[in-house]
C-alpha cells in the first residue's frame, strides 16, 4: 500500500477556467496532502488544458497532469475514464478526489470500477485518520437521515466525490511552484462505444438555481399548478430562483430540473424559503447548506421547522402574497 | 429486446424523520415496526423504463434483487408493473457486501441469465445510496455504461439515452448491450394494472444462492472489502426556529419580510 | 253492439281488430325481443335467488307506489302525482283488457256491456280520468313552464302526455257517444252521462251518433295499440322495466359491488376484462337498469358532485349508457351471430369511457349513495361508476395523479396516507396506553379496529384515544392490532383497484381468524361497511359493530353514564356509509339525546337524504374537481343554517372535511367539529 502516495484531484474546466468545484477540491486536497506529508496533483483534460497548468499550481497543486486531446474537450465517459485510469496506474495516488457533479457522478464510479479502489460519493467532509493515515469520508445516507463515515482499508486509490460548496476553495497564490507534466497516452477511439449525439442547454427563467443567492421552494402542499405562481412571484420579488420538492415535480407544477434534494440538485444559497413542504430528509439534504432557511407551513410539527431559522405557521396562500407585496414595497423604498 | 433490471428492497424513505433510529454500534438502521420495506425509488423507475421499452418493442424483462428472502416482494412488484421473470439472490455470504461485492454477485446472476440487450439499475439506492454499483457492474461485464438517464429509447438496434446534466441534457447513443442507470426524472412509475397484479400473484420467485450463480467465496471475502462503514450517526441539528408572529397572517408575513430584507 | 261486430268495407270488424292487434303486438314483441337480446349481451350475474322475497319486494314497491312515494319531500311532491297516475292508469289498463279486449275482441260484449259492473267501473274511471288529467296538466306545467333542473323538457315526455290525455278523452267520448246513440239517460258514469246529455241536446241524428261512437271506439283502440308500440321505444319503457328491476333489486346491502371473480385471473393473457370498457362488460342487470330509467332526475338533483358544479350527473351517465347500448348493441348482436370469434368490435367512433361517460364524470363520484337511495326504479349507479374506474385503473392505468399516489401508498405502505404527510406511524397512537395489543399466538373475542385515518392523522388520533377511554369506561374487553393493522381496503376498492382490495381483504381476514376474533368494533363507517358487508364474500364472517351502535347499547344498559352537562347546541351529520349504506340513523341520535344539555338540531338534509361531506369513494385523497364550490363547503352551509355551535361527525373523513371547511370559512370561533365519541367522553362521568 505504500506503493500509493499523494492526493490526485480530477479537475473540471468550465469556460476555459478551473471550475469552482475544482478549486474547492484543491483546497480540500491540499489539506489532506499536508496532513499526510504527501504531494497534491491535479489532472486536467482538454485540448487547451495546458494553459491552466499554472493556475492549478497557484491553487495548490504540486503537479499538474495535462492530457491534451480534442476528444477530451467535452466530457466523454469512456475517454475520461481511459485517461484518468491510465494516469492512476502510473502515478499511483493514494487518494483521488472528484466533484459530485455531472462529470464526477459518472466518472468516479466508473473509474473506481476499473481501478478497484474504494469510493465514497457525495461527501460532506474529508479527513485523515491520524492513527491509520486512512482517508475518512463523511457522506449522507438514508436520504440524509443519517451520516456515515467510509474508509477504504485495502483498496487503492481511496476515492471520494465531494459535494459542491461544502469545502472552502483553495486560495490562489501565483508565486507557488510546481510542475506541469503532459500525460502521454492515446485514447483508443474504438473503445468509445457511447457517442454523444447532442447536448441541449435548457435556459432557465431568471436566475440559475445553483447560482442563486435566494431560492424559494414549494412542495406538495401547494396543491395546484395555478397556486404555483405564488412561488414564482415570491422568487421574482427576491431576485431568486424557484426550486421544488420531488412530489411537486411529480405533480408537474415545476420542471424536474428544479428538483432539490437527494435525487435532484443540491443548493446552498444565502436564503432558502421553503413553502408548504413538510421537509422530508431527502429534500432537506439538498438545501441544508443554505445560510438561512425560512419555513412557511400550516403544520407546526412539520419537519422543516426543525432545520429552519425563521418560520411562520399558517396557510401559505395567505402568507406568501402578503410577503411578496411587503418585500416589493421595501425594495421600492 | 431483453432487459435485466437490478432492484433493491430498502427501508421506506417516506417514514417520518422523527422515526428514524439507528444502532451506531452495529452501524445499522433500526427499521420501525409496522413499516414494510419498499422498492428503492430509482430502481422502481428503472423498472418503469424497462416497461416502457417493452411496451414499444416487446421482449422480456427479468428482475434480480440481492437481499433477504423478503426481496421477493420487490420482484413481485416489478412483475406487477410488467416484468416477466425475477430471481432473488440470497445467501449469508451476500450480507453486508460493499459495492464491489454487490456488483460481483449481480454480474454472476446476469451471466447466468444471459441473452440481454440492456441492463438497467437505479442511479443509487434509496438507503445507503453508494451510487456506484451500476458502473462497477458495467466494468465487470465489460459493457458500455450511461448514467443518470431520464429517457431511454431503442432505435435501430441502438439505445438512445437522454442523460440529465445540470444545465440541460445530453443525448447519447449506445450499442446493445449496454448498462444504463436511471434517474428519477424518467417520470412516475406506473401503477400495476390488473393483469400485472394477477401475474405477480401467480409467480413463484426462485432464490439463487451463491453456488447457484457460481459466486466465488474469495470474491465475497469481507476482509477484502473495498470500502467499509466505520461510523453511522444521525446528525443533530440545533437550529432554533424563530416563529414569526403577527395578529393576522398578513402581519406575520410583513414581519417576516422585514427580517428577510435584513438578511440579504 | 260492439263496433267490432260490424263489418267495414265488407271486412268483419273482428278481422280488423285482430289484424291491428297482431301488427301492434308484433311490433311490441319485436322491440321487446331486441331489448331482451341486448340485455343478454351483458355478463352473467345471479339475481334469481330468494324468488319469494323478490316477488314480495316487487309488489311492495310497485302496487302501493312506495317506489315514488318514498321520494316525496315538501319541495318535491311529484311522487304523489306519479302514484295517482299509476293507480288511475292501472284501472284504465284493466279496463282495456275487459272492455276492449274481452268485450270487443273476444266478443263477450253481451256479458260485459250495459251491466251494472260496467256502470260502476266506468264511474270509477271517470274519477280516475279527472285525476289523470290533473296530473298531466301538472306534469306539463312542470316540464315546460317551471322547468326544475331534474327534468328535461323532452319531446318524448310531450308525446306521452298527449297520448295519455287522448286515452282519457277518448274513453269519455266513447261513453258519451254510446249513451247518446242509444238514448240512455243516466247520471252514471258522470262524465260520460253528461257528455251524452250534451250530445243528445245538439240534435245530431242517431245514425251520426252511432257512427261517431264507432269511430271513437276504433280511434281509442288505435291509440291504445300505438301506446303499446311506443312504450318500449321510449323512456316509458320504465313502466315495464322498473317492475322487473324491482324484482331483481339487491337483497343484501343497499350498495353492493361485485367482486371480479378469481376466474378472471385464469383467463388466457389479454382476454381478461377488468371493469367495464365496453357496454357488454356490464352485467345484464346493469343493462336492465338502463331500461328502467325514466329520466326522472331525482339522482341528478341529489348528487353532491352535480350540485357543486361538477360535470357528473348520475341521470346523464345512465341515459348516455342506455343510448350507447341501443346504438352499439345491434351491431354487437350481428357480430355475435356472424360467429366470428373474438371480433366484438366496438361501434365505430365511440369509446364508452371518454365519449359516452367522461373520465371527469367517473372520478367525481363520492359513492355517497344519494342517487341510489332516491331512485324510484332501483338503479344501481355506483357499481357502474366503479366498474368504469376499475377499467381505467387496472386496464388503462389512467387516473388522476392524486388517485395514483393514494393507490401506490395503499400498495406499498398498506394505507392511503403518504408517509411524511402524516408524521406518524401506525402503532404510534398506542404508546403509553395500557392496551391489549395482539401478538402472535394471542386470542381475543373483540377487536377494536382503528382504521388508517384514526391511527395516522393527528386530528383523528384524538378521537381514537377518546374511543379507547370510553370503551374502557364502559367495561368493554377489547384488543387492538397496533402496528400490525393495515387498511381495510375501502379506498382501493372505491377507486377501482379491485385486486388490491381483494388482497387486503384476504390478508385481514386471515389475520382476524388467526386471533379467533369474533366481533369487530369500528370507528370508521367505511371500515364498518367494508368488513361487515364485503368481507363475507371472501370468507370473513365477523360480527361488526359501529361504535355508535355499541355506545348507544352501553348507555341503555346503564354501563355508561353521561352526566356532565355539555351546554351546547349541536347538529349531527349522517355519514353516508353509516346512514344510507347501513341505516344506522337512530343510535347516534339516541346517544346525543342522552347527553345532558346538548340540544340536537336537525339539518334539512339528514338521515337518508343526508348530504355527503365530500370524502367518500376515495375522494378523501383524489383531488376534488373544480366546480362552483367544494362539497364540504356546501355541507357546512347546511350546518350553519341550523345555528348550532358544534357539528358532530361519526366518521374520520367527515370530521376532517368539516374542520377543513370551517377553516376555509374562517369560523373556527363560532363552530367546532367534533367526533361523537369525543362528546361522549366529555359527558361521561369521570371515574
Amino acid at each position: 500500500m505504500d506503493t500509493h502516495k499523494g492526493v490526485l484531484v480530477v479537475g473540471e474546466i468550465t469556460e476555459g477556467k478551473l471550475a469552482p468545484i475544482t478549486i474547492e477540491l484543491l483546497g480540500a486536497g491540499r489539506k489532506l496532502a499536508n496532513e499526510l506529508g504527501e504531494e497534491l496533483s491535479i489532472l486536467l483534460m482538454g485540448s487547451k488544458a495546458g494553459g491552466l497548468g499554472q493556475e492549478g499550481i497557484a491553487y495548490g497543486a504540486d503537479h499538474v497532469y495535462v492530457a491534451e486531446d480534442t476528444l477530451l474537450d467535452q466530457y466523454n465517459s469512456e475517454a475520461y475514464t481511459q485517461v484518468a485510469a491510465e494516469l492512476c496506474r502510473k502515478a499511483l495516488p493514494s487518494i483521488m478526489l472528484l466533484g459530485y457533479t455531472d462529470v464526477g457522478c459518472d466518472l468516479a464510479p466508473r473509474l473506481n470500477g476499473r481501478l478497484g479502489g474504494g469510493l465514497a460519493m457525495d461527501c460532506l467532509a474529508l479527513s485523515v485518520d491520524p492513527a491509520t493515515k486512512l482517508l475518512v469520508s463523511t457522506r449522507p445516507v438514508f436520504g440524509g437521515n443519517a451520516q456515515a463515515t467510509i474508509v477504504s482499508k485495502v483498496a487503492r486509490p481511496q476515492m471520494a466525490t465531494v459535494r459542491l460548496k461544502t469545502m472552502p476553495p483553495a486560495e490562489r497564490n501565483d508565486s507557488r511552484q510546481g510542475k506541469v507534466i503532459p500525460v502521454e497516452g492515446k485514447i483508443d477511439p474504438s473503445a468509445l462505444k457511447v457517442k454523444v449525439v447532442e447536448r441541449i442547454k435548457e435556459e432557465t427563467e431568471g436566475v440559475k438555481l445553483e447560482d442563486a443567492e435566494v431560492v424559494v421552494s414549494g412542495g406538495r402542499g401547494i396543491g395546484s399548478a395555478q397556486n404555483w405562481g405564488m412561488i414564482k412571484e415570491l422568487a421574482l420579488a427576491l431576485g431568486g430562483a424557484v426550486g421544488a420538492t420531488r412530489p411537486a415535480c411529480d405533480e408537474g407544477w415545476a420542471s424536474v430540473s428544479l428538483q432539490i434534494g437527494q435525487s435532484g440538485k443540491v443548493v446552498s444559497p444565502k436564503l432558502y424559503i421553503a413553502v408548504a413542504l413538510s421537509g422530508a430528509m431527502s429534500h432537506i439534504s439538498g438545501h441544508l447548506g443554505s445560510k438561512y432557511i425560512v419555513a412557511i407551513n400550516k403544520d407546526k410539527d412539520a419537519n422543516i421547522f426543525s432545520v429552519a431559522h425563521f418560520g411562520i405557521v399558517g396557510d401559505y396562500k395567505e402568507i406568501v402574497p402578503a410577503l411578496t407585496a411587503k418585500l416589493k414595497e421595501l425594495k421600492s423604498k | 429486446m431483453n432487459t435485466i433490471v437490478c432492484v433493491k428492497q430498502v427501508l421506506d424513505p417516506e417514514i417520518p424523520p422523527a422515526k428514524f433510529k439507528i444502532d451506531p454500534e452495529a452501524k445499522q438502521v433500526i427499521p420501525p415496526a409496522g413499516v414494510p420495506p419498499v422498492i428503492s425509488v430509482y430502481d422502481e423507475r428503472a423498472v418503469e423504463a424497462a416497461c416502457r421499452l417493452k411496451d414499444k418493442h416487446k421482449g422480456k424483462i427479468t428482475v434480480i434483487s440481492m437481499g433477504s428472502a423478503k426481496a421477493a416482494d420487490v420482484i413481485k412488484h416489478a412483475i406487477s408493473m410488467g416484468a416477466d421473470d425475477g430471481f432473488v439472490l440470497q445467501d449469508p455470504a451476500f450480507e453486508n457486501l460493499d459495492s464491489f461485492g454487490t456488483a460481483y454477485v449481480l454480474s454472476k446472476a446476469i451471466q447466468k441469465i444471459g441473452g440481454y440487450d440492456l441492463i438497467l439499475c437505479g442511479r443509487q439506492a434509496a438507503d445507503w445510496g453508494a451510487g456506484q454499483v451500476g458502473s462497477i457492474l458495467a466494468e465487470i461485464l465489460g459493457l458500455p455504461v450511461v448514467t443518470l438517464a431520464c429517457a431511454i429509447e431503442a432505435v435501430d438496434k441502438k439505445l438512445k439515452v437522454k442523460r440529465m446534466v445540470s444545465d440541460g441534457y445530453e443525448v447519447l447513443e449506445a450499442p446493445m448491450p449496454s448498462l444504463v442507470t436511471v434517474s428519477s426524472e424518467i417520470g412516475l412509475p406506473r401503477l400495476p394494472g390488473g393483469m400485472g397484479l394477477m401475474m405477480a400473484r401467480k409467480k413463484q420467485i426462485p432464490i439463487w444462492k451463491a453456488k447457484d450463480i457460481g459466486a466465488e467465496p474469495s470474491q465475497l471475502d469481507k476482509a477484502k472489502a473495498h470500502t467499509e462503514v466505520t461510523g453511522l450517526s444521525v446528525p443533530t441539528r440545533k437550529t432554533e426556529c424563530e416563529i414569526i408572529a403577527g395578529g393576522t397572517p398578513g402581519e406575520a408575513a410583513a414581519n417576516l419580510a422585514l427580517k428577510i430584507s435584513k438578511l440579504i | 253492439m260492439s263496433p267490432v261486430s260490424a263489418t267495414y268495407w265488407s271486412i268483419p270488424g273482428y278481422v280488423i281488430f285482430w289484424v291491428l292487434f297482431a301488427v301492434a303486438f308484433g311490433l311490441f314483441l319485436q322491440r321487446f325481443y331486441l331489448l331482451y337480446r341486448l340485455m343478454r349481451l351483458g355478463k352473467q350475474e345471479n339475481r334469481f335467488d330468494q324468488i319469494g322475497q323478490r316477488i314480495k319486494n316487487m309488489l311492495v314497491e310497485v302496487v302501493p307506489q312506495w317506489c315514488t312515494l318514498k321520494t316525496v319531500t315538501r319541495k318535491d311532491l311529484a311522487g304523489l302525482a306519479h302514484a295517482l297516475l299509476f293507480w288511475s292508469f292501472s284501472l284504465f289498463f284493466i279496463s282495456y283488457i275487459i272492455f276492449i279486449g274481452l268485450a270487443g275482441g273476444f266478443g263477450l260484449s253481451s256479458l260485459i256491456e250495459r251491466t251494472p259492473f260496467e256502470t260502476v267501473y266506468f264511474s270509477i274511471l271517470d274519477i280516475a280520468a279527472v285525476l289523470v288529467t290533473l296530473t298531466l296538466i301538472l306534469a306539463a306545467v312542470r316540464r315546460y313552464i317551471i322547468r326544475p333542473p331534474r327534468l328535461e323538457p323532452t319531446a318524448e315526455a310531450g308525446i306521452i302526455l298527449i297520448m295519455v290525455f287522448s286515452l282519457m278523452a277518448l274513453h269519455v267520448l266513447g261513453v258519451g257517444f254510446d249513451h247518446a246513440a242509444r238514448g240512455v239517460h243516466a247520471s252514471w258514469p258522470p262524465l260520460g252521462a253528461a257528455l251524452a246529455g250534451f250530445l243528445s241536446g245538439t240534435g245530431i241524428s242517431q245514425g251520426t251518433l252511432e257512427a261517431g261512437y264507432r269511430w271513437v271506439w276504433w280511434l281509442h283502440y288505435l291509440v291504445i295499440l300505438s301506446f303499446m308500440v311506443y312504450i318500449p321505444r321510449s323512456k316509458h319503457l320504465h313502466i315495464l322495466a322498473s317492475l322487473v328491476n324491482a324484482f331483481f333489486k339487491p337483497l343484501g346491502p343497499k350498495v353492493a359491488l361485485e367482486p371480479i371473480p378469481l376466474e378472471a385471473l385464469e383467463a388466457p393473457e389479454g382476454s381478461a376484462t377488468f371493469g367495464a370498457s365496453k357496454i357488454q362488460d356490464f352485467t345484464w342487470k346493469d343493462l336492465l337498469d338502463f331500461y328502467a330509467c325514466a329520466e326522472c332526475g331525482r339522482c341528478h338533483v341529489n348528487c353532491p358532485a352535480q350540485l357543486t358544479g361538477k360535470s357528473l350527473s348520475p341521470r346523464e351517465v345512465i341515459h348516455h349508457l342506455k343510448e350507447h347500448l341501443l346504438e352499439t348493441g345491434p351491431g354487437l348482436l350481428a357480430n355475435k351471430t356472424d360467429a366470428s370469434p373474438g371480433s366484438q368490435a366496438e361501434a365505430p367512433g365511440k369509446t364508452m369511457i371518454g365519449d359516452v361517460v367522461t373520465e371527469e364524470e367517473i372520478w367525481a363520484c363520492t359513492t355517497c349513495g344519494a342517487c341510489q337511495e332516491v331512485c324510484p326504479v332501483n338503479i344501481e349507479h355506483i357499481r357502474k361508476i366503479i366498474d368504469l374506474r376499475r377499467n381505467l385503473v387496472m386496464a388503462q392505468s389512467k387516473m388522476p395523479e392524486s388517485a395514483q399516489l393514494m393507490l401506490r401508498n395503499m400498495q406499498q405502505r398498506g394505507h392511503p396516507w403518504a408517509g411524511v404527510q402524516s408524521m406518524r406511524l401506525r402503532g404510534d397512537w398506542t404508546s403509553d396506553l395500557e392496551l391489549k395489543i395482539l401478538a402472535e399466538g394471542d386470542n381475543a373475542d373483540t377487536l377494536f379496529w382503528v382504521g388508517c385515518t384514526g391511527a395516522l392523522v393527528e386530528r383523528n388520533v384524538k378521537a381514537t384515544l377518546s374511543m379507547t377511554r370510553v370503551l374502557k369506561a364502559g367495561g368493554v374487553d377489547f384488543a387492538v392490532l397496533g402496528d400490525a393493522e393495515t387498511c381495510c381496503g375501502d379506498p382501493a376498492r372505491r377507486a377501482g383497484y379491485e385486486f388490491q382490495f381483494q388482497m387486503m381483504a384476504e390478508q385481514n381476514i386471515e389475520l382476524f381468524k388467526s386471533y379467533n376474533i369474533k366481533e369487530i368494533i369500528t370507528t370508521c363507517p367505511h371500515c364498518y361497511n367494508t368488513i361487515k358487508h364485503e368481507y363475507p364474500r371472501y370468507g370473513g364472517d365477523f360480527k361488526v359493530v359501529h361504535y355508535t351502535e355499541l355506545i348507544a347499547d352501553l348507555i341503555s344498559q346503564g354501563k355508561l353514564k353521561l352526566t356532565n352537562e355539555l351546554n351546547s347546541k349541536l347538529t349531527y351529520h349522517d355519514p353516508c356509509y353509516l346512514g344510507r349504506y347501513n341505516s344506522v340513523y337512530s343510535e347516534p341520535r339516541r346517544i346525543l339525546q342522552a347527553i345532558p344539555r346538548a340540544k340536537l338540531e336537525e339539518m334539512e338534509r339528514s338521515r337518508d337524504t343526508g348530504f355527503c361531506c365530500g370524502g367518500g369513494g376515495g375522494l378523501m385523497w383524489i383531488e376534488e374537481q373544480p366546480g362552483t364550490t367544494k362539497i364540504n363547503q356546501m355541507r357546512i352551509e347546511d350546518v350553519i343554517k341550523t345555528g348550532v355551535d358544534t357539528v358532530v361527525a361519526a366518521c374520520p373523513y367527515c370530521l376532517q372535511m368539516f374542520e377543513d371547511a370551517i377553516d376555509h370559512k374562517g369560523i373556527k370561533e363560532s363552530l367546532k367539529a367534533r367526533d361523537l365519541v369525543e362528546l361522549v367522553e366529555a359527558a361521561m362521568k369521570q371515574f
